[in-house]
């Protein structure tokens, strides 16, 4: 990799910082966006992962899933439950093999 | 589109295009929300629109709520020091926030019209975004808009018409 470390801790800076902001405002917010956050984080941190050419296939698939359902947040919770459950699912299928 | 399939039919965008929305377009989305009813006429509110990377980077991390990558985002702040001055410090809080939903439910329908995609956030770090956008301490960033043109169109929420409404008098 020929791109400066500056550069990929700037990047993990911002997700470092999303994450300690969202703590802060979690304090205040409804309980539901405590698990919405965190997989919005994992997503950045992988996407950040994605940009400075370190990821996986695994961890792309885990942001797939992850952006495919994170929005189910704003709807019904039952859904969102199974959003979460399905990743939870795909991390132990990745464990798995 | 006219004002009713526009109520109906915009949306909350949580994913955006690559592309810029033009500062015409930006400004016309501005000049709608002056159009908002205000309370007492104050027309307190000041909007601070975002368009550099380095901002919206920044706003990314301030504002969790920010997600989707939004080209632009406009900051509807409110004079606080201007709505004590004519209607009394008790009016601040109610001003201050009438005015704000307003101006940004017409944000967020004159987008739709334009075919932009919105998505209101409350979300947000208001004393770090003072610092980043350099508000005096007298203006209250009160609610965020991002902006751009739409990746992804969420299926409409349900919404609960029944049981939301009474004649005459609450009845349970």
């Amino acid at each position: 990799m020929n791109e400066s470390p500056t550069a990929v801790t700037d990047d993990l800076f911002d997700v470092v910082g999303f994450m300690v902001v969202s703590a802060h405002k979690l304090l205040d917010e409804p309980q539901r966006y405590g698990p919405f956050r965190l997989i919005d984080a994992a997503s950045r941190l992988v996407e950040t992962l994605q940009e400075h050419g370190a990821s996986s296939p695994a961890l792309d698939r885990i942001r797939d899933e992850i952006e495919r359902g994170k929005t189910t947040c704003m709807g019904s919770e039952q859904e969102f439950r199974a959003v979460l459950s399905a990743l939870v699912d795909a991390v132990v299928t990745e464990l798995k093999t | 589109m006219d004002v009713h399939e526009a109520i109906r039919t915009r949306r909350s965008i949580r994913t955006y295009l690559d592309r810029p929305v033009s500062r015409d377009h930006l400004l016309q989305l501005i000049e709608a929300a002056c159009w908002a009813p205000s309370a007492s006429n104050l027309q307190t509110w000041r909007f601070v629109i975002l368009t550099r990377p380095d901002k919206l980077r920044a706003l990314r991390v301030l504002a969790p709520g920010f997600i989707g990558r939004a080209p632009s985002a406009i900051v509807i702040c409110q004079d606080a020091k201007e709505i004590a001055r004519r209607a009394g410090q008790a009016a601040v809080d109610f001003c201050a926030n009438m005015d704000s939903a307003c101006a940004a439910q017409n944000i967020m329908l004159e987008a739709h019209a334009l075919g932009l995609g919105t998505c209101a956030v409350g979300s947000f770090e208001a004393d770090a975004l003072r610092e980043l956008l350099d508000l005096p301490t007298h203006v209250l960033p009160m609610l965020l808009v991002a902006v751009g043109y739409p990746r992804s169109r969420p299926e409409p929420p349900q919404r609960h018409i029944e049981g939301s409404y009474y004649f005459e008098g609450y009845h349970e």
